[in-house]
């Protein structure tokens, strides 16, 4: 019996299969968001999603100054918050591009890093209310195992741009 | 009849995940808990056919609950897949010693899981 012949079958199934749980991911992002309770459990979504979808247990969010000059930090989880208090936009060129809208990410074989920092940061990631970039979530290293962002973690990333705002602004409806 | 799965986790993400990915690709009937604790109780009620379930959870930790049930007669031969975020050897070890049959890390890909999945239970 040839493998070949069974080759094309094979590739349907698995890319099927990728599909399905992507679409799972993106779905239990979405989900997990939209139904957060309260500004506290809206926070604690952005780190399950971060952990369990995407593959970091290192995650800040910063919120944006009334001056756009400045992010200070607003939440984190893993990392430690006196390294990071604060980002001047002057400082970090990457953020003029997150600033205005457009997620950013580490390049799957680059060793340039998105911010003047230590740690590796593997993805920024703006928190859009009303059009406008109102904080970013600043996503670090990956788990060791996990070698780089991959199209369903950019799909993730949009849900988290384009739903986490109750996460910042505790009274944003749903 | 269709097998039944256990899926252990804190996180509601993570549970809403693994019980969409089971139910788009394969016949399995999914039961859910929320730590190690809840996990014995629907364990011993519900009597699955294979348990899947995350370690780092408050109460009780998939490690020791994964030994506890390894206690009750009619869990003893149930697989168990611990979800774990760490693939270091030492991690997989406790895991092993804690009387696992098995290990996936998070994230967690669906194909790499309904294919673990379908060589315990037959698709």
């Amino acid at each position: 019996m040839s493998n070949i012949s069974n080759a094309p079958g094979e590739f349907e199934r698995n890319s099927s299969n990728e599909d399905s749980g992507s679409q799972a991911k993106v779905y239990a992002a979405r989900m997990r968001l939209q139904n957060a309770i309260d500004q506290a459990d809206a926070l604690d979504a952005i780190r399950e999603i971060a952990a369990n979808l995407i593959g970091t247990e290192e995650v800040a969010v910063f919120k944006v100054d009334k001056k756009r000059s400045e992010l200070w930090l607003y939440w984190s989880f893993g990392v430690d918050p006196n390294k990071h208090s604060v980002l001047e936009v002057s400082r970090e060129p990457k953020l003029k591009s997150v600033l205005s809208g457009k997620s950013v990410y580490r390049l799957r074989l680059s060793n340039e890093n998105l911010l003047s920092t230590d740690d590796p940061v593997t993805a920024l990631v703006p928190i859009l209310v009303d059009g406008s970039a109102s904080a970013v979530i600043v996503l670090f290293r990956l788990f060791p195992h996990k070698t780089g962002i991959e199209a369903v973690d950019r799909e993730i990333c949009d849900v988290l741009s384009h739903c986490a705002g109750r996460a910042i602004e505790p009274y944003r409806a749903r | 009849m269709s097998k039944k799965v256990l899926l252990v986790d804190d996180s509601s993400t993570a549970l809403m995940m693994e019980e969409m990915i089971l139910k788009q690709r394969t016949t399995y009937e999914c039961v859910t808990a929320k730590d190690g604790l809840d996990a014995i109780s629907r364990a011993v009620v519900e009597a699955p056919d294979l348990v899947l379930m995350d370690v780092v959870m408050p109460r009780m930790n998939g490690f020791e609950a994964c030994k506890r049930m390894r206690l009750e007669s009619t869990l003893r031969e149930t697989p168990i897949i611990l979800v774990t975020t760490r693939g270091e050897e030492e991690y997989v070890e406790a895991g092993f010693q804690s009387g696992c049959n098995d290990y996936i890390t998070k994230p967690i890909d669906s194909f790499e899981l309904v294919t673990l999945l379908h060589s315990y239970l037959g698709e």
